[in-house]
């Protein structure tokens, strides 16, 4: 079941929220209790391993040991609520159990921390290194994010900043706008060209892929000759094209493929230039 | 940016509230008075926009939960789609928040947007280019979490009316089938 891309708004009046409020407050603490929703497991793993049904993230009713008209009605208005059948494999919730059940809600912030850095690593493994879900490309970055990206080109700016003899802050600036603003269009070109990719995405993905140039970017700083530079360069360059090529190809019509590669390929190509160019 | 709140409850997370705080302040201050004391852009840039990437990461997921019991995140479902997800905490706790707490989560989130406008309306005056990606990218951030945390509430608040409308609606049912029964 799809939710689309936003969850419906609905009008909220304050008069109506405190008159409910009350009514709750009377009456309903004998029926039900509603505890906060457990996450989907997906995003703790790696997205191979999606949990048979997608959990619904809206509080549900569970049919506790209450009044029987109560819940013959309340499993059908869950139902209408997207819950999923499967779902009440996870109502065993009764109402004395008012701890709060483990969920995202109320872990501890060392285990959210955690949680993003691992995913950043595993983000990072599977785009940049071989693995086997690089067959199926729109699964591998299910959970992106766009630290990593971040993180790799605010790296490469500092990098090539410091091999930089003379105008540091706008190598700097230059560098962070280009990277950031083609990843942007490029996104963009995707989709105009009629490609299926969700702008984060691919935004974190190209972003992933920068991983080896900014590598070779180091490698670069640390080592003065021209000739190793561009060695360097040429090899981290083509390995950054083989990361970013299935996802984008996987993304478009056949016949397109290359009208969406050739712009990727493009803007690592003068990041590559860039680098070897930086005395 | 500390405001002044009218007697009665103290702050229930205090050192939450703090950090929720710290970032926010500690961008802006850097950026305001790095304009003073250090010359080298590319310190500026990078320690303001780390510093708010920081403060962004600790809204999203410390203070947004711990303080006003909200969360929101995105997820790319089976067919490909992306869903915005939003969770919060279920209604007893959420009447439980300390009020002055979720005062000061709302009041410093939008504070923190206006003063980067500002910042940015500023920069365009003197038009430094390079100041503008600055403040762009912090502006981006604040306002992310903004919407974010907006939707989620809009959500928590439609939820409360639609359980409050099945409460409702439950116990007409029943009322009605014990009415019924009697007969």
């Amino acid at each position: 079941m799809s939710y689309g891309d936003t969850i419906p708004l609905h009008p909220s009046s304050q008069s109506d929220i405190d008159e409910i409020e009350n009514l709750i407050n009377a009456g309903a603490h004998s029926a039900t209790v509603l505890p906060a929703r457990a996450p989907s497991p997906s995003r703790a793993s790696i997205p191979v391993s999606h949990s048979p049904f997608p959990l619904p993230p809206y509080q549900k009713m569970p049919p506790s040991s209450s009044p029987t008209p109560v819940v013959s009605s309340v499993p059908a208005a869950a139902a209408t609520t997207t819950t999923a059948p499967g779902g009440s494999s996870r109502i065993g919730i009764s109402t004395d159990a008012l701890e709060s059940p483990p969920d995202t809600l109320t872990e501890p912030v060392f285990d959210t921390v955690k949680r993003d850095l691992t995913r950043i690593v595993s983000n990072l493994k599977l785009v940049v290194f071989p693995n086997p879900y690089r067959e199926d490309p729109g699964r591998a970055l299910r959970d992106w994010d766009l630290w990593g990206p971040f993180f790799f080109i605010v790296f490469l700016g500092l990098t090539l900043s410091w091999s930089a003899s003379v105008k540091k802050s706008e190598v700097f600036a230059v560098a962070f706008a280009i990277l950031a603003a083609g990843a942007i269009i490029l996104t963009l070109n995707v989709l105009l060209l009629g490609g299926h990719i969700i702008f984060f995405q691919s935004l974190s993905l190209l972003g992933y892929c920068l991983f080896p140039l900014a590598v070779g970017a180091l490698v670069c700083m640390l080592e003065g000759n021209v000739i190793i530079k561009i060695v360097v360069v040429s090899m981290t360059l083509a390995w950054s094209c083989w990361a970013a090529y299935p996802f984008i190809s996987t993304a478009v019509n056949p016949r397109r493929k290359a009208l969406a590669l050739y712009p990727v390929f493009l803007m690592y190509i003068s990041v590559g230039f860039f680098i070897i160019a930086i005395d | 940016m500390d405001p002044v709140q009218p007697a009665g409850e103290n702050y229930a997370n205090p050192k939450t509230c703090l950090f929720h705080v710290l970032f926010k302040a500690a961008a802006l201050a850097f950026y305001i008075l790095s304009a003073i004391f250090i010359d080298s852009f590319v310190i500026i840039f990078v320690v303001t926009v780390f510093l708010a990437a920081l403060d962004f990461w600790v809204v999203k997921n410390v203070s947004g939960r711990i303080l006003v019991g909200l969360r929101w995140w995105n997820e790319i479902d089976e067919q490909g789609e992306s869903v915005w997800k939003f969770e919060c905490l279920d209604q007893e706790s959420l009447a439980r928040m300390n009020k002055k707490d979720s005062w000061l989560f709302w009041w410093t989130l939008y504070l923190t947007a206006v003063a980067w406008i500002f910042l940015g309306i500023f920069s365009l005056i003197r038009f430094q280019a390079d100041y503008l990606l600055v403040v762009g990218v912090c502006l981006s951030l604040s306002i992310a979490n903004i919407v974010g945390f907006t939707k989620c509430r809009k959500d928590a608040k439609k939820q409360i009316q639609q359980f409050a409308t099945q409460t409702i609606a439950s116990h007409f049912t029943s009322s009605l089938q014990s009415a019924f029964s009697v007969v």
